[in-house]
């Protein structure tokens, strides 16, 4: 099957919600493809955010670019509708001081149909995600 | 925290491609019966509500309001955590705080001890979130018992000037420059804000 970048709004994904929303810097920008565009938080954690698959997915690989991020929780369903999430991966992220933190996952059980990206705590006051990529295949559509 | 930060609120100019909303915590603190809860309080309802009684504050509680910030299109939600004074529950607001955005330093204009505990404040707060920037404000409230005045107002500008704080004082008996320092919070947290997506812009 072929692989594909899983979390891009060229291969159907899509942000449904995100807690922080400053016009200039929305929520599409983690899944256009480009780190130079990003998402930032307005103030205070945690903060999370939704991306929706609009399929059946499984995700081998995640890699996170963010910056000010220190501890980042990820839960995923299988659902249709966005609900009955269940813990996945946590991590302790480092702080690179004047580049992106650049955070490989490798997935086990990686079926989903969302995936919830919650910010428990960062570096800084505000935190921004910059680009979420999920190496992986379709399983199969929504029905 | 549910509703967080996903009003837009664009100001009176109609400059809507720029507006944002963003929430901060802001730390109240100072010594007991200052006035952090009358002052919290009256900004809460815009000055139609002061507090006769006193009440004591146990832990923290907290005032939601959102002020907007001049010239930028944007406005801030103040999450206020209006802090016990009293010692005895000092140890409860280390876990009550978590990590504070801004801070706010109440003392009593006719009370020398409660403004020499500012600096014990401060650094309470600032323990919390070290390495990090933490803006902040002094006010010296009660103006209105002049003749009790203990605490000399160019000395304790002073002080605030050596902290980086900016000073204010206030009365809000009298319902006087209340709204003032919360408004220079939400200014410099924005800036705050500003600054750090300038640096975001800069990584990729």
């Amino acid at each position: 099957m072929r692989k594909v970048d899983l979390c891009l709004s060229s291969e159907g994904a899509e942000v449904i919600l995100a807690t922080s929303s400053d016009e200039k810097h929305p929520p599409e920008n983690i899944i256009d493809g480009s780190p130079e565009t990003f998402w930032t938080t307005t103030g205070m954690f945690p903060q999370e955010f939704i991306i929706c698959f609009h399929k059946h997915v499984k995700i081998e690989k995640l890699v996170i670019q963010s910056y000010f991020v220190r501890t980042m929780r990820i839960e995923k369903s299988t659902s249709k509708e966005p609900v009955d999430f269940e813990q996945w991966v946590e991590k302790d992220l480092v702080h690179t001081e004047g580049q992106l933190q650049n955070e490989e996952i490798v997935a086990h059980d990686g079926y989903a149909t969302y995936l919830r990206f919650i910010i428990i705590s960062a570096f800084d006051h505000f935190a921004s995600v910059h680009s979420i990529s999920a190496e992986g295949t379709v399983v199969s559509n929504l029905s | 925290m549910g509703s967080k930060g996903e009003e837009i609120v664009p100001d009176d100019a109609g400059q809507k491609d720029t507006a944002c909303s963003s929430d901060f915590a802001e730390d109240q603190e100072g010594d007991p019966t200052v006035g952090k809860t009358a002052l919290a309080q009256i900004f809460r309802s815009d000055g139609a509500h002061f507090q006769k009684n006193y009440t004591l504050t146990t832990g923290v509680d907290l005032v939601v309001k959102m002020v907007p910030v001049p010239n930028t299109g944007d406005s801030v939600e103040l999450f206020i955590f209006d802090s016990a004074g009293k010692e005895l529950f000092s140890e409860m607001l280390d876990k009550l705080w978590e990590s504070p955005n801004v801070l706010c330093v109440v003392y009593d204009v006719t009370n020398e001890q409660s403004f020499n505990n500012c600096s014990k404040w401060l650094e309470k707060a600032r323990s919390q979130i070290p390495g990090t920037s933490l803006p902040g404000v002094l006010v010296g409230n009660k103006t209105d018992l002049a003749s009790r005045r203990a605490v000399d107002s160019a000395q304790a500008q002073a002080w605030a000037l050596g902290q980086g704080l900016e000073y204010f004082e206030t009365s809000v008996k009298e319902m006087e420059n209340y709204e003032a320092p919360f408004h220079c919070l939400a200014k410099k947290f924005h800036h705050l804000y500003r600054e750090k997506v300038e640096v975001f812009h800069t990584l990729a």
